[in-house]
């Protein structure tokens, strides 16, 4: 069940000043696709997901959930959240202290008043898919991190809803478990083929989990597409240095051919793909992420994309070096296998492959 | 929506009509009052009751004497806690449970009665443990005379022990011992560590527990009442009680007039004591760091320290009940002896059940118990809700307003309901009692409450609603059995404050709206210590009664949910 979102707004007023927490929002979300919204703190991603779940109203526009509208500012429509058919996963998990887990994850089915012997096999049911069997009787307050957020999984998915929304759930979680758990819900997820809307500023929580990705930022929405898009060939300078570590070289561009262009940069020339800005003369900026760049031992095959540089640091963080290259005035960021013998002063060649560099269209 | 939008308005500004009518009511009454002529009498201002109040040539006796005991009970306060404070937070004293006891249960011994058993101990003419001395040593007089400016002191310091140890324990506790440690490192002994470094450094919080002590040893009527006016010893409190209640006329002007110097008084000390416990936090003494103070060896002065604790409880818990159980069997004021326990019997008991009176106000307190206190946690719940849940600049307001009250000695603001009350047709009914009772204790309701508010998180609730349950669905199911705990304590609060009920009482109470210690008081007054006795036994029972009622439905409200699966 797909989401369609038009000219959404809203604004909040924090000590006499208005803040625009979404600014003209329009946004399609496909059905039965792991959807993320990612974005810095204060980008309005959350107040988003609390629009579309409805426990926020917006100022003016327009929510449609598989078809229904459910918020209209023009038509006057508002249907409550418990009417919205939907459910969400809490970044507090919000497990309710007074119950045990079996009421918890009842809970949704019990509002419906459905038959008692339904619930009791469908809480069974989910409770083992989130591999939590045989804990009904567990008071909530005696779960670890890890189960309350599987139950608040168990909670939201046992009453299949349209569409399961996600408020940052794994930010209370330790790395480690974090780690783990992201797995497992990409699991659970995929399994389910239901449509999912995630809110997270972790890149690698957005990257990994997700089929698509917008990325946000001050009330409205930058970039979509998939992971690999906004890693590989994002067209925002926002969006390539908000989802990883990135080196951005301006440069004019001096030629190009079917399918590359070739910048004038302050580095030296660099071969990148073409791209609709990469016009003859046109100035543009290049994005080269530091996993990318390659240091060379000796002179190779290669022609395009070798420069020298000089090491200016060096630090080891186990599985790389972090390393900063100095070609004339430009520092370059990267990340080199630790295995690698080099250090700070030697003068390196380095190397990155064309189709690994892109070109931001702002 | 909408409609939902609007009762939310609405709710902020009528709690603010009600509580600022139930705090700032009285003290207009009084201010009002203070430049009238006597009560009914509004029309004219006149300043004549300020210079009948303040040309009184006994006045400045009374200053002095409310100056010497309000400080003295202070000292005898705060010095105790630190003392337990100290060995409880900080040394290898052995069963430090007596000190959580010590902290909490002497708050539920009410003040007359716990005044009561020390004249019953030490008065000049029968006190048993005077008494007693006299037959040991063979002593022609009285060894002791509780009757006087250092008895009160004494009682007044022990009755407030409590709730100085609970400002100082936490901030002993939270201390960082880094501070020692380096004095100790410098070559200092432990003491002059103590005297040089870990006083100086708890002064914000000795300062907090020593100004609050005063306000409520200012407020106090029950010491002063039943020790201090026997030995004619009065002080601000008693001064009012004996302008409004004793004489041939009793005058509420003047009554107002002296009325408004404890009242800004009061409110002075409270606006320093705001002061300090701001000030207190801006220093760096409480580190985040979770390790542990370091526990001083007592060695050999373990025991004997704890003797003195030991000591200590035994007069603070035991000894008053003891003696208030012990003086309602015997027929008049004796020692134990066999001959005593020969004489025993239930007669007062008995007189007292059948007492017309006694049993008037037997219910009475209970029903204002009961009723006042649930009247008086709706009310809490509500207001707990607004400071909590919707912050607003008129929610901050009044959240100050209803914690005013808390600076208002009790004596004052039932001088002030009286201007009020005598307008309206209240006036003498228990329905006046009950208004009077809420608006002053309406804090010890709202505290707990709003504690339970904080606790449930808005996703808590938020959840609800996305799992389907609409707001009364949510209201039932999820805030109302996490408000329950709060609810509970917050009416065990009010309900045993009510059922003890003493300072406001003498003033509002009238023929016919008797209540519990106004009663037990006049017993004092006429020396009747046997029934006085057994009535207070009741007193403590009812109150201990409804502690465990509230706490049962608590527990069992809350175990629904769990249950039933």
């Amino acid at each position: 069940m797909g989401i369609r979102i038009e000219g959404l707004n809203k604004d909040y007023f924090s000590e006499g000043k208005r803040i625009r927490a979404l600014a003209d929002v329009d946004l399609t979300i496909p059905a039965k696709q792991i959807f993320t919204l990612l974005g810095p703190s204060g980008c309005g991603k959350t107040t988003l997901l609390r629009c579309i779940v409805g426990l926020e109203t917006p100022d003016s526009g327009e929510i449609a959930i598989g078809g229904e509208t459910v918020w209209s500012s023009k038509k006057g429509i508002f249907v409550p959240p418990e009417k919205r058919g939907l459910n969400m996963v809490f970044q507090t998990y919000a497990i309710w202290p007074h119950m045990n887990v079996f009421n918890n994850v009842a809970y949704p089915l019990q509002t419906r008043k459905e038959p008692k012997k339904d619930i009791i096999e469908k809480v069974k049911k989910t409770l083992r898919f989130v591999q939590l069997e045989g804990f009904e009787n567990r008071p909530a307050t005696k779960l670890s991190g890890g189960q309350q957020q599987r139950v608040a999984l168990a909670r939201a998915l046992v009453a299949e809803p349209k569409v399961i929304l996600f408020d940052e759930p794994l930010s209370n979680l330790d790395a480690k478990l974090r780690e783990e758990t992201r797995k497992e819900l990409r699991d659970f997820l995929t399994e389910l083929k239901i449509t999912a809307v995630y809110v997270t500023h972790d890149r690698i929580e957005a990257l990994a989990l997700s089929d698509a990705i917008a990325v946000m930022k001050a009330g409205s929405i930058i970039e979509i597409g998939s992971p690999k898009k906004i890693y590989f060939n994002s067209d925002h300078q926002f969006v390539a240095d908000f989802i990883g570590r990135a080196n951005l070289i301006e440069g004019k561009v001096r030629a190009v051919d079917d399918s590359y262009a070739v910048i004038d940069s302050g580095i030296g020339a660099i071969t990148c793909p073409k791209s609709p800005d990469t016009l003859l003369g046109n100035t543009v900026s290049i994005c080269i992420r530091p996993e990318f760049i390659k240091v060379m031992e000796n002179d190779t095959r290669e022609s395009r994309n070798i420069f020298r540089g000089k090491v200016d640091s060096l630090v080891f963080v186990g599985e790389a070096y972090e390393g900063d290259i100095i070609i004339g005035a430009t520092r370059l960021f990267t990340k080199i296998e630790s295995t690698f013998a080099m250090s700070a002063g030697d003068e390196v060649t380095l190397f990155f492959d064309p189709d690994h560099c892109f070109v931001l269209s702002k | 929506m909408n409609r939902t939008l609007n009762t939310r308005a609405a709710l902020t500004p009528s709690l603010i009509v009600i509580v600022g009518f139930l705090t700032v009511c009285p003290v207009v009454m009084l201010i009002i009052g203070s430049f009238s002529e006597g009560l009914g009498a509004f029309g004219s201002f006149t300043l004549e009751k300020y210079t009948l109040a303040y040309t009184d040539p006994a006045f400045a006796g009374i200053i002095i004497n409310t100056v010497i005991f309000t400080i003295g009970s202070a000292f005898v306060a705060t010095g105790l806690a630190l003392f337990l404070a100290y060995l409880n937070t900080r040394t290898n004293i052995p069963f430090k449970f007596l000190f959580r006891i010590i902290s909490i249960i002497p708050m539920m011994i009410p003040h007359i009665l716990f005044s009561v058993s020390w004249v019953l101990l030490l008065n000049p003419s029968n006190g048993m443990i005077n008494l007693l001395l006299q037959e040991i040593f063979f002593l022609e007089g009285s060894p002791f005379n509780i009757y006087t400016l250092q008895g009160m002191i004494m009682v007044e310091g022990l009755l407030d022990l409590p709730i100085a140890y609970l400002i100082l324990a936490p901030a002993m506790a939270s201390f960082d011992v880094s501070f020692e440690e380096s004095s100790k490192v410098c070559g200092a002994s432990n003491l002059r560590t103590l005297t040089r470094v870990t006083l100086p450094v708890l002064r914000p919080a000795i300062l907090a527990s020593f100004i609050l002590v005063i306000v409520r040893s200012l407020a106090s009527f029950a010491v002063p009442s039943v020790i201090g006016m026997p030995g004619r010893i009065y002080v601000l409190a008693t001064h009012i009680y004996r302008i409004v209640a004793t004489g041939f006329a009793a005058d509420y002007g003047m009554a107002a007039a002296v009325g408004m110097s404890a009242l800004a008084a009061s409110i002075t000390l409270i606006y320093l004591y705001r002061y300090l416990t701001s000030e207190s936090e801006k220093y760096v003494t409480i580190s985040s760091r979770g390790y542990k103070p370091s526990v001083i060896d007592l060695k050999n002065a373990r025991y004997p320290l704890f003797v003195i604790v030991g000591i200590l409880s035994f007069i603070l818990i035991v000894l008053p009940v003891l003696v208030l159980f012990y003086t309602s069997l015997v027929p008049y004021s004796m020692v134990p002896s066999a001959k005593a326990f020969s004489m025993m019997s239930w007669r007062h008991w008995i007189e007292v059940l059948k007492d017309p009176i006694s049993l008037l106000s037997l219910r009475n307190s209970v029903f204002l118990g009961i009723v006042g206190a649930s009247l008086g946690v709706t009310l809490s719940v509500f207001v707990a809700y607004v400071i909590v849940k919707i912050r607003t600049r008129a929610s901050g307001f009044l959240e100050s307003l209803s914690f005013l009250s808390f600076s208002f000695p009790g004596i004052v603001v039932g001088v002030g309901f009286m201007w009020f009350f005598v307008q309206t047709p209240l006036y003498a009914t228990i329905w006046a009692l009950l208004i009077g009772y809420i608006a002053t204790y309406l804090p010890y309701g709202i505290r707990p409450l709003t504690s339970a508010f904080v606790q449930i998180h808005s996703h808590l609730e938020e959840s609800s609603r996305v799992c389907g349950g609409g707001t009364l669905y949510t209201l039932r199911r999820i805030v109302i059995p996490l408000l329950i705990p709060g609810v509970v304590s917050g009416w065990i609060l009010m309900a045993t404050m009510f059922v003890r009920e003493l300072t406001l009482s003498v003033v509002l109470s009238r023929p016919g709206t008797e209540v519990l210690a106004v009663q037990i008081f006049r017993f004092a007054e006429d020396g009747l210590w046997g029934q006085l006795s057994a009535l207070g036994i009741i007193m403590i029972f009812i109150s201990t009664t409804l502690v465990i009622i509230a706490s049962l439905i608590g527990a069992r409200l809350m175990k629904v949910e769990t249950v039933s699966q």
